[in-house]
């Protein structure tokens, strides 16, 4: 009963704090480039803004558009819910492992983009068309990084996995890992929509991708959508963090051991956001016809991570 | 448990250095191109150094000496001023695409790792799980040379190919002796001054350094 409670507690917690997540990046990333920037909390004051509006629909739009939001968001904290943010849950797991996490999240892309094609804007579906490309080549990437890590750990669970690399502390500077860890950090960007793949913080330009399919989208919607999206980003990168390096994460239920797990959550989600905001800084956004050369690197790394796991045993 | 962070950190090395060898086939600059093959030195000085350490060959200090003013300093000068004298700035469009390489360079280290397979077997060194990365490193710098179209692109190419053979010593038989490594390090150097020379003649003869011009000198 009480771990229920306390997966119910974490999930929370992720769900507070992802706006913060992505209010940090945007101050920090301000705070590089010499500006003064919005304070990191500025993304909870947009969206109770935003949920303040009354949300605009366009008559052309069929019932998808207005499930949309509501998908996007119950699966963020669903997928929330099923990764080891705080606690790595012993023993068997309540339902979910990699795949399901990973293919839930990818079903909330799969309606944004419907979404996107939905009202007929023209817009939407060329983000919708550009979504769809990005998400295909990052797939194999995603199962090729996913079959590493399960290989080395010998089950896809979280918890299995988290606890082989806290028994064998070598095992995270094999090469099977580190090469996965890349693998799986370029496909986070690429599906969280940040620099090197889409642009996070211009809208109405003609090379966005994940603007342009909520670009119809307004009011309360648009809150939930952008609250989903911030979600996303904070599960993917605390995945990335608590299942390469996950020194500090609890095991027991006990004040003692959450308090350091909450402490070293942040301290990991706070390294992998300075890591972002400096990396969106230093490069530009490549142009539409290079991101593909960028996933079939991303690609040839989580290859040659099986390939070291596989073969050279 | 000393053998396991052992042969962990060589592996680590090996595959970092052929990770730079995957950047060279990604990036289009002859900047980046450069930058990856100091780091690839830096990688082997420092392979070279753990070996030293773990083997207790205290001569593989001097060699891993040597790998860092030579590779790690020198050579990436000389390849910065040849690149500013020929403005070499991009790669010209290789003969096959990035992707295409990308998923070719993939093959071919799981080309090395079957090949490697039979050798491991037999082998109980700590460094054998470098083996295979360092075959692989071999066939992905060859496939360098031949596929891109630059002459100073070949040439690192080619040097990486060097880089490559002097890790699977280190790693296939824990180094060479000292006077062996310095004669391969002078052959390197002067294969490196000789083609040097030669990308110097190319400019001169075509103004430019792309090789596909050399067929002209057919008529």
């Amino acid at each position: 009963m009480s771990r229920y409670l306390a997966i119910a507690l974490q999930t929370l917690v992720a769900v507070a704090l992802a706006p913060a997540l992505v209010g940090f990046i945007r101050w920090l990333k301000a705070r590089l480039q010499g500006r003064r920037g919005a304070p990191p909390w500025q993304p909870y004051f947009e969206i109770r803004k935003l949920f303040g509006k009354e949300a605009v629909v366009s008559h052309t739009a069929s019932w998808i558009f207005n499930v949309t939001p509501f998908v996007v968001f119950g699966t963020s904290v669903l997928v929330a819910s099923l990764v080891p943010l705080i606690i790595a849950p012993s023993g068997p797991f309540l339902v979910g492992d990699l795949f399901a996490t990973v293919y839930l999240l990818l079903l909330g892309t799969f309606f944004l983009a419907l979404a996107g094609l939905d009202t007929g804007s023209p817009f939407g579906g060329m983000g919708a068309s550009r979504e769809m490309t990005v998400v295909a080549l990052t797939e194999p990437t995603v199962a090729l990084s996913i079959v590493a890590l399960a290989l080395n750990a010998g089950s896809t669970s979280f918890s299995q996995i988290v606890a082989r690399t806290l028994a064998e502390p070598r095992a995270a500077l094999g090469p099977g890992h580190v090469l996965a860890f890349a693998a799986l950090f370029i496909v986070t960007l690429a599906e969280t929509g940040r620099l090197p793949v889409d642009n996070p913080s211009t809208h109405l330009e003609l090379t966005m991708i994940h603007e342009a399919m909520i670009l119809e989208y307004s009011g309360p919607y648009l809150a939930l959508i952008e609250w989903g999206a911030a979600l996303k980003l904070l599960v993917f990168l605390s995945l990335a963090a608590n299942l390469f390096v996950p020194w500090g994460i609890a095991s027991s239920l006990s004040p003692v051991a959450l308090t350091i797990g909450f402490v070293s959550l942040i301290a990991k989600l706070g390294v992998l956001a300075v890591v972002i905001a400096v990396l969106e800084t230093r490069v530009a956004k490549l142009r539409l016809f290079r991101v593909p050369e960028l996933l079939s690197a991303s690609f040839v790394l989580a290859a040659l991570a099986v390939m070291s796991t596989v073969l050279a045993r | 448990m000393v053998n396991g962070t052992f042969s962990q950190l060589v592996t680590l090395g090996s595959s970092g250095m052929l990770l730079t060898a995957l950047i060279v086939l990604w990036r289009k600059g002859v900047p980046a191109y450069i930058t990856a093959y100091k780091w690839q030195a830096w990688l082997l000085a420092a392979i070279t150094a753990t070996v030293g350490y773990y083997g207790r060959d205290p001569q593989l200090y001097w060699v891993a000496a040597g790998l860092l003013a030579l590779k790690g300093v020198a050579i990436p000068a000389l390849l910065r001023t040849m690149q500013r004298r020929f403005g070499a700035q991009r790669e010209a469009t290789p003969y096959v695409n990035t992707e295409v390489s990308l998923v070719i360079a993939s093959v071919l280290v799981l080309f090395a790792y079957v090949l490697a397979r039979p050798w491991m077997t037999v082998t109980h060194l700590p460094t054998r799980q470098g083996l295979p990365l360092a075959m692989g490193l071999l066939f992905v710098s060859l496939f360098i040379v031949v596929s891109r179209k630059k002459a100073i692109t070949q040439v690192i190419g080619f040097l990486m190919l060097e880089n490559a053979i002097a890790l699977l010593a280190v790693v296939g038989t824990y180094g060479v002796p000292l006077l062996v490594e310095f004669g391969v390090f002078l052959d390197a150097l002067m294969g490196f001054l000789v083609m040097q020379i030669f990308v110097y003649h190319i400019h001169e003869t075509f103004d430019s350094i792309d090789v596909e011009e050399l067929t002209r000198l057919r008529h």
